[in-house]
């Protein structure tokens, strides 16, 4: 059980996140949204500590992570894996060794750097891509890869590491329809099969209505809806996205639209 | 509690059948592993072989430090000596500090449209590229101090042959450097003006120039640090600056004026690189 507690980040005077609560059971696959700028990057990367809170705590199983130090914390980033929206892969390595980064906390650093991995951490990281379709891919530079393919790697890097959670930074702000559906169906996978806590970044709101079994909105730092996705009306949309809730509630591309000339941002 | 199966477990039960689809990746001895093997063996035998014809002996090297400690005893305390020696002194730091500005500066403004002909994104034709290129090379080969023996010889003792020196052999490194940060820019800033229907010579000024420029001009700044240092050298073939007083020191055996004059180099390096490192930040900033 991953608990949040009161947790607060400022940068300077502005306020990213704003004194969030909450508890996120084992093997929920929570979708956080809200617009651009609300503050989910933030939380997610708090999680992972990759930044720092300024205030509040971050509880897994009971225990402080926001003190971690160290080994402990490298630790604890491998159990909550993060899989973000531009891949963060190692373009010029290829993807067998950007999955294998994924097994470095298990592996002494002696052998890791000369990219010693025992055949049991390459039989990992290829079951790991054999479950995404892309297992011939391994030997091949990641950067020569399709944006559906890289995050399909990072999510198989995400997986190798055998974290209890994974956060997900909108994983599929970069990628075309098609792909947005296999990356997804990609973490829902592992959400079912492994039990894999999953914590997801999305802007679309029908993607996350038809992902998620739980809803967190966020607007301007501050928690302002937390429920499952039915529990979403209309009204919790607008507030949650303001002036863009029309075009995220229904989001049918296809239809003209008529574009006003300001759209407050 | 029960835990569901991990990825680990499943991987392991099935390994097996995953080593057989995938043989490449379970070779004891990989190709690649193989060739880096035999490229850092052939280093090793090179070095060795290096090290073996140009007589190195430690020893030597060994009773040479009882010779350093000695002259380190006579360098201290540093001291300039006379009054009108520590004046000629700072007089030949000013020069030298002057030959490297005017040498630096003079090569970034010649280098400048070379480096745009020597670019393959940017050059006229691809004869023009090719001699640009080899002209560059060709001056870039000869390093500053044969250019200073050789303007020495062509316009006389003084700090004019240093900064041509200094010119000259940084016009090769220039083009070079802004040629290859041309040549790395991103391509489509060029496409949009192009397609908004700019000329080539709109394609660099709105494409290419925004993006190259706090380059180029960090690789200014940073040989202008550099060639604070070798201005001091080129001085001792009589380029002028303070080089030749280093040297007629040495010569004189005046210790502890040679290492006041290596204490003032290094502080007058210390400070250009703040200076310069300054700068370089600001402009990094600013894009």
């Amino acid at each position: 059980m991953l608990i949040v507690e009161g947790l607060t980040r400022r940068f300077g005077d502005r306020i990213a996140v704003d004194d969030i609560c909450l508890e996120v059971p084992r093997g929920s696959f929570v979708g956080v949204i809200g617009r651009s700028g609300a503050g989910k990057s933030t939380l997610l990367r708090m999680i992972n500590r990759l930044s720092d809170p300024t205030a509040g705590r971050i509880l897994w199983n009971g225990r402080d992570v926001t003190a971690l130090r160290g080994r402990e914390l490298r630790e604890w980033r491998a159990r909550c894996a993060m899989v973000f929206q531009q891949f963060n892969l190692s373009g010029r390595l290829d993807v067998l060794t950007n999955v294998l980064v994924g097994r470095l906390s298990q592996v002494p650093a002696r052998r890791s750097l000369l990219r010693l991995w025992s055949a049991e951490d390459r039989a990992i990281a290829l079951s790991a891509l054999e479950r995404f379709d892309i297992a011939e891919l391994a030997p091949q530079r990641a950067e020569h890869l399709s944006g559906g393919q890289q995050q399909r790697v990072a999510i198989a890097r995400a997986l190798v590491q055998e974290p209890d959670i994974i956060l997900a930074d909108e994983p599929i702000a970069s990628l075309d329809p098609r792909n947005t559906r296999i990356v997804m169906d990609a973490l829902a996978r592992i959400n079912r099969d492994f039990g894999i806590t999953v914590l997801c970044n999305l802007h679309a709101l029908d993607i996350a209505r038809s992902y998620c079994d739980r809803l967190v909105g966020l607007s301007a730092g501050r928690l302002v809806f937390d429920g499952p996705p039915d529990a979403l009306d209309a009204a919790a949309a607008r507030e949650l996205y303001g002036p863009e809730a029309d075009e995220v509630v229904d989001a049918a591309p296809c239809a003209p639209v008529a574009l006003p000339f300001a759209v407050s941002a | 509690m029960s835990r569901s199966p991990t990825l680990r477990d499943a991987a392991l039960a099935e390994m097996a059948a995953i080593t057989a689809r995938h043989p490449q990746h379970f070779r004891a001895l990989p190709p690649t592993r193989v060739k880096a093997g035999a490229l850092a063996l052939a280093a090793i035998m090179l070095l060795t072989i290096g090290l073996w014809r140009l007589d190195f002996a430690p020893s030597r090297l060994i009773d040479g430090v009882g010779q350093l400690i000695h002259f380190l005893g006579l360098m201290l305390p540093p001291a300039p000596g006379t009054w009108s020696r520590t004046l000629l002194i700072f007089q030949g730091l000013a020069e030298t500090l002057a030959i490297a500005f005017l040498g630096t500066l003079g090569a970034a403004i010649i280098a400048f449209p070379l480096g745009f002909l020597a670019a393959r994104n940017t050059s006229i034709s691809r004869v023009v590229h090719f001699l640009s290129r080899r002209v560059l090379d060709g001056v870039r080969g000869i390093d500053s101090l044969i250019w200073a023996l050789i303007w020495v010889s062509v316009v006389g003792l003084g700090p004019f042959a240093g900064v041509l020196a200094i010119l000259t052999s940084d016009i090769g490194t220039f083009g070079k450097l802004f040629s290859e940060a041309i040549e790395a820019a991103d391509r489509k800033p060029v496409e949009g003006v192009t397609a908004s229907g700019g000329g080539k010579l709109h394609g660099i000024r709105f494409g290419v120039l925004p993006a190259v420029l706090p380059v180029m001009a960090g690789h200014v700044l940073y040989m202008l640090e550099s060639n604070t240092r070798s201005s001091t050298i080129i001085g001792i073939v009589g380029a002028g600056g303070i080089g030749l007083m280093l040297s007629e020191m040495i010569r004189m055996l005046e210790w502890d004026v040679v290492s006041f004059i290596v204490l003032l180099i290094l502080a007058a390096v210390g400070v250009i690189d703040v200076i310069s490192g300054r700068l370089r930040a600001a402009l990094a900033g600013r894009r």
